[in-house]
């Protein structure tokens, strides 16, 4: 299987994973190590002076995997440069996930917003890998004002609804000249190896496996469903009929026994 | 001196950032802080000098998605 490239970064895994919800520290380390992801997500929040707050970071960089901050709670352009440029300092990466959802009932991203942030930020030098709707226009804008990669959504994030947005995604990788990884929505193995043979360039998973009942387990059953469906795309997929064209195509040569007995 | 440290009134009597943090008992790992609403670089940490009702937010990095 080939290698992914991204800003000059070699990914041998084109599974990229969240930290968040896991049960405990532990966990999470267990399933990222079983995933063999090497690009993880983090967020930042304002520091709970009170209590502790578990150390997750020494064991994600003694693994060699890489960070990407996000700007998760930023509802506007100017919020998500502020927290990228906190992200920069406070993880030393100038890689960024970023996510602009003003509305915290469906996390929709705000198209505009982003692509406003997208454009300020690629001046400022970072890396910038939008979380956006699959829409096809957008992700053109992005890629031309510098992204180096899109995150278009599967379905809402944690929904766990699998690739509802799968006509767009399509159109989209089809375009598209930047990597395309499709983030959230993703709920089971069979929705990230769908993606893969789609043509996806990678999948971004959290939920689904976080909230596992066995997440390490889950977490290699991911790995394999992505590397099964990315060596499905590379190995040359037969065409699917359309629904309106619904006919048979014999696999087997149709041999004409009835003629022969008489 | 009193600060304004994420949103709380703080008693401090240290001088610089790093005395903050040290007198906070938190980890630097994965920390960033914005003073006056300016993100300070951690390379300037030990010598930003704190001043009386100065806005100090803290961030740190948590697991997400």
């Amino acid at each position: 299987m080939s290698s992914l490239m991204i800003a000059g970064h070699e990914f041998h895994s084109r599974l990229f994973t969240g930290t968040g919800k896991y049960a405990n520290a532990e966990s999470m380390m267990a399933s990222l190590i079983a995933s063999e992801s090497e690009l993880v997500t983090l967020s930042l929040r304002r520091m709970d002076l009170q209590n502790k707050t578990d150390n997750i970071l020494e064991p994600l960089q003694k693994h060699g995997m890489k960070l990407l901050p996000n700007t998760s709670g930023a509802r506007t352009a100017k919020e998500a440069i502020f927290a990228s440029e906190l992200a920069r300092e406070a993880l030393e990466t100038h890689w960024i996930k970023l996510e602009i959802h003003p509305d915290p009932r469906y996390l929709m991203p705000d198209g505009m917003e982003t692509l406003m942030a997208a454009e300020a930020l690629v001046k400022k030098g970072f890396v910038v890998m939008p979380y956006v709707h699959a829409d096809p226009v957008l992700c053109k804008r992005l890629e031309e004002v510098g992204c180096q990669c899109v995150m278009p959504l599967g379905s809402p994030i944690g929904s766990n609804m699998g690739l509802a947005s799968r006509p767009f995604l399509d159109m989209i990788i089809e375009q598209s000249r930047v990597p395309v990884i499709v983030d959230a929505g993703i709920g089971a193995p069979s929705d990230a190896a769908l993606a893969l043979e789609m043509g996806a360039d990678a999948v971004l998973v959290n939920t689904a496996m976080a909230v596992a009942q066995q997440p390490e387990t889950m977490a290699k059953a991911f790995k394999l469903a992505v590397d099964a469906g990315r060596m499905a795309y590379e190995s040359g997929l037969s065409k699917q009929q359309s629904s309106h064209n619904m006919q048979a195509q014999a696999s087997s040569p149709l041999t004409d026994f009835i003629g022969t007995l008489t | 001196m009193t600060l304004v440290v994420n949103d709380s009134p703080y008693e401090f009597e240290g001088e610089t950032l790093v005395d903050l943090l040290a007198a906070l008992e938190k980890p630097t790992q994965g920390v960033a802080v914005a003073i006056n609403q300016n993100i300070v670089p951690k390379s300037q940490w030990a010598v930003t000098e704190l001043t009386e009702q100065s806005q100090v937010f803290i961030f740190e990095s948590i697991a997400g998605g």
